[in-house]
């Protein structure tokens, strides 16, 4: 492990029995797991390179029962770490070693579902995919789609502001969610928004989003449905260059059409993908892309038409239409399993989550080739291309001494260079510890300084979730301090009416 | 008092910081369009960005466009229009409602947040805030988001930012997100339903799979002074219920036929072409029925957010309990209610009806005195009301910036 975490409190580590106890007394029975062997389940999250057992998990099923718990927590100056499906990409569900892990897995209940408001009132334990599945009958689905869907629950959703390949279209997690009831760390309870399309006051609902658990700890969310689009259909188009893909990127979102989804994959990716699911990829192409339309069939032929006409006047060499929901589904098949696909051809893999301009994308490329040469690694690419979203995978071997740490080096370099572009550290997997100690490269101190400022309006001591996100912690009280300028009081060269 | 033309970010920290120093409260104001709105504030001085002006950057195939806080948003709006783009949230302009020459400024559109018709479908101006630069009560500048349009990296101060009535920070320079113009549009058009029957028809309407852009109501009543172009639409007393779609001439045309047959078992459905759908659309973003220069220029208006499908109920207990006028958008989820003028605009009515059914209630064109005595924004429960507080105080401790604006004898 090659990141720093905050200095384990020894005095609470010496207190853990009593902890313990006091936490059984809130949670009772099986909802409070102290052995060392059961906690070994809540050491990682889905950035499984980083592994810290926590003190004690605790899994409350109650509203009420959170709060006592992080009242309790927060009069012991207890760390708190939540935690929903455990599949962060980027450790931000990692247990503290002197911290509780609070579990939502039991919140698990769809409270209501409301079709004519076009809402649906959950718990945060319940799977992304599982919301779907609960309107699917009605014709309704919940539109972001994070690959782990099966698995992933809404309230990480919600911490993470997650995306999926459809968010070019419908948006990400912030522009789907209403409202939530959330506990802050002193265990108060409070309810945000609802089923009105925006809430009083100033828009807590998109500051909690994408918070990354450090604000407050989601018991119940409101989300909005969608009706099912009548009809989807692909296109396959294989390029003899990815500067061509980008630029048949380039002109469809020109063009005013604004696919459901827009995915690229590079040569290392498509090989990867076909040997793994045999969906007719290509092979001699060095990029793929998947483009897909929604909507009214009459609408979606006449746009896979025009999608044609731009992809063969990029230069395409090859490019199939699919003719059949079969079809279309093996399209997406390689694609939808490009990480295991890529995790059968490497021991280890990394994967990256930078967004660049659209336009960069070429540059992107050649400057991860670069890279790759320059570590010794080989990269597999598969990109949300109609975003700017890339997903480079790093191969690497953990058994090799040293080859994560080069791993790691060349995944900063490659965030570092999407930064560079115009771009930003992350599109969908948050920052965590992953990306924590490079947000400097795209912030700067007055930056986060303000973003831990608002922190502090929910967190005065810290104790939610510390050492993510924030590469260096400050007190609140430092950080609310207002420095006077003096001798600056005449403007003396401002205009005056 | 003193007004401060600032040129650049440079010149905003500076007068921000010497404001700090000097305690000295100031008003932000682009070109001062929405000053109205808002409890009269309690400053000392006015900080004018008017004149950061430029646009940084517009690039029509990334779907983006950075611009400095003060452009003014008809400029903008020409200037993406000419690209065939567009701000698909369709900020409203306040200047048909509260009298105002212009419609403003880019960072008034963000910091008033008022999205139009198509926010049920395209998402509310928070929704298209990528990153901005700003300048916060602290006297720094500071910056939150990027230019691309997915990003998780950070908080997401864009979205605080949007609509905080520039009680948090002083905008600089913004990226908003532009999407293509649709090819073609058509409306929907049903009469004579009453205000709980159209909002059946919209919750059908927006309900069904076909991608409906804008469902409003307007009722025969709010329509008898003859606003325009809605009441040649009905004959005296009628009511007309609108549903827009948008999109590919032939797919526009397919979802009609489909939306037409849904909807049949609520009356006769008719269809508006292109221009007459877009004047009547324009219109209802405006709050034309309303207009400052019409017959119910001098009553006080609420903006109302409220599940959608509990409006119509809402809306007609409100017109009939305050003696006023209501009209219809986002499928009954948003209500512009006009009451007759009195010392309170009906507040204590109009926030008993709205909270009872998970709604809120803003007070957007109210005289001084009615703005003075009233709480113009929504009273909040206390607990979210000290969070809410505590997240002002974290970018303005010193309530630096329109201070009083958004809380009745308080700080913000």
């Amino acid at each position: 492990m090659s990141i720093m975490m905050p200095a384990a409190d020894q005095a609470v580590l010496d207190r853990r029995g009593e902890i313990v106890a006091a936490l059984r007394a809130i949670v009772p029975g099986e909802g409070v797991i102290d052995s060392a062997a059961e906690m070994l389940a809540y050491e990682s999250d889905g950035l499984t390179a980083y592994r810290q057992p926590p003190m004690v998990v605790v899994l409350p099923d109650t509203t009420e029962q959170v709060a006592k718990v992080l009242k309790y927590c927060q009069a012991q100056g207890i760390k708190v770490v939540p935690r929903g499906s455990g599949t962060s990409l980027s450790g931000g569900a990692l247990p503290l070693v002197d911290g509780v892990l609070l579990g939502l897995g039991k919140f698990k209940r769809i409270r209501e579902i409301d079709f004519e408001n076009r809402v649906v009132v959950t718990e945060p334990g319940v799977t992304n995919l599982a919301i779907s599945q609960a309107v699917a009958h009605a014709g309704f689905y919940y539109a972001p789609d994070p690959s782990s869907q099966i698995a992933c629950s809404i309230g990480g959703n919600v911490a993470e502001n997650s995306g999926g390949v459809h968010c070019l279209k419908y948006g990400m997690t912030t522009n789907n969610v209403l409202g939530c009831e959330i506990v802050l760390m002193n265990g108060e309870i409070l309810r945000i928004g609802g089923k009105a399309a925006e809430n009083a006051g100033y828009d807590l609902m998109g500051i909690i989003t994408g918070s990354e658990g450090l604000l407050g700890v989601i018991t119940e969310i409101t989300v909005r449905i969608l009706q099912k689009p009548e009809t989807a259909r692909a296109l396959m188009v294989g390029f003899a260059e990815v500067e061509a893909a980008g630029e048949c990127v380039a002109q469809i979102i020109g063009a005013g059409i604004i696919p459901g989804g827009m995915e690229m994959m590079d040569k290392p990716a498509i090989h990867a993908a076909e040997a793994f699911v045999h969906a007719g990829y290509p092979l001699d192409v060095e990029a793929l892309l998947i483009i897909e339309l929604d909507g009214p069939s009459i609408e979606v032929d006449e746009l896979i038409t025009r999608v044609e006409d731009i992809a063969k006047g990029c230069g395409s060499v090859t490019l199939q239409i699919s003719t059949s929901e079969a079809e279309r589904n093996l399209f997406w098949a390689g694609r939808k399993a490009a990480f295991p696909a890529v995790g059968r051809i490497s021991p280890d893999y990394l994967c990256m989550d930078g967004t660049i301009p659209r336009g960069a994308l070429p540059k992107a490329l050649a400057r991860i080739r670069e890279l790759s040469e320059k570590y010794g690694l080989g990269v597999a690419n598969v990109f949300h291309a109609g975003d700017g979203n890339l997903h480079p995978l790093i191969l690497y071997d953990a058994n090799k001494p040293g080859e994560i740490e080069k791993a790691e080096a060349f995944g900063a370099d490659i965030l570092r260079c999407c930064v560079e572009l115009g771009g930003v550290l992350t599109g969908e997997h948050g920052v965590g510890i992953e990306k924590r100690d490079l947000m400097p490269e795209m912030f700067s101190e007055i930056d986060l300084n303000q973003q831990q400022r608002l922190k502090c309006a929910f967190d005065a001591q810290g104790l939610l979730n510390p050492g993510k996100v924030f590469p260096t912690l400050h007190r609140c009280a430092e950080l609310g301090r207002v420095h006077v300028h003096a001798g600056k009081l005449a403007f003396p060269d401002i205009p005056r009416f | 008092m003193d007004t401060l033309k600032v040129r650049d970010a440079k010149d905003v920290e500076e007068v921000v910081r010497a404001a700090v120093a000097g305690e000295q409260p100031l008003e932000i104001i682009g070109h001062g369009s929405k000053r109205a709105i808002g409890h009269p504030m309690v400053t000392n001085a006015v900080l004018d960005v008017s004149a950061l002006n430029a646009v940084a950057s517009y690039e029509p195939s990334e779907l983006i466009i950075t611009v400095q806080a003060g452009a003014p948003l008809a400029d903008v709006q020409s200037l993406i229009d000419a690209k065939n783009q567009q701000f698909a949230f369709e900020p409203v302009d306040t200047s048909v409602l509260l009298g105002t020459a212009a419609c403003g400024t880019i960072g008034g559109m963000i910091g008033a947040g008022l999205a139009g018709p198509r926010r049920i479908k395209a998402g509310g101006a928070r929704d298209h805030l990528l990153g901005a630069h700003a300048v916060s009560g602290f006297g720094d500048s500071f910056k939150t988001g990027g230019r691309v349009v997915k990003n998780v990296t950070g908080y997401d101060l864009c979205k605080l930012l949007t609509g905080s009535w520039g009680t948090l920070a002083v905008m600089t320079e913004v990226t908003i997100k532009v999407m293509p113009k649709p090819e073609s549009e058509r409306t929907l058009l049903l009469r004579s339903l009453d205000d709980v029957t159209a909002n059946k028809a919209m919750t059908a309407a927006l309900g069904s799979p076909y991608d409906v852009s804008g469902a409003a109501h307007l009722p025969g009543s709010a329509l008898r002074f003859g606003a325009e172009p809605f009441a040649s639409l009905a004959d005296a007393g009628q009511s007309v219920t609108l549903v827009r779609l948008e999109g590919i001439a032939a797919s526009v045309a397919h979802r009609a036929g489909s939306l037409s047959q849904a909807l049949s078992s609520y009356g006769t459905v008719e269809s508006l072409a292109d221009g007459a759908s877009a004047a009547a659309w324009s219109a209802l973003r405006d709050v034309k029925p309303f207009a400052a220069n019409g017959a119910l220029g001098a009553s006080p208006v609420w903006r109302i957010v409220c599940p959608p499908a509990v409006g119509g109920a809402l809306g007609q207990a409100l017109a009939r309990e305050s003696g006023g006028e209501v009209i219809y958008d986002w499928g009954g989820g948003l209500i512009w209610a006009a009451v007759p003028p009195s010392a309170d605009a009906a507040a204590v009515l109009v926030r008993r009806q709205v909270e009872a059914i998970g709604g809120h209630a803003n007070l957007i064109r109210a005289t001084e005195e009615v703005r003075r005595n009233v709480d113009v924004f929504q009273p909040q429960p206390a607990g979210l009301a000290a969070l809410g507080e505590r997240v002002r105080a974290s970018f303005d401790p010193k309530s630096i910036l329109n201070r009083g604006r958004m809380k009745r004898g308080g700080a913000a």
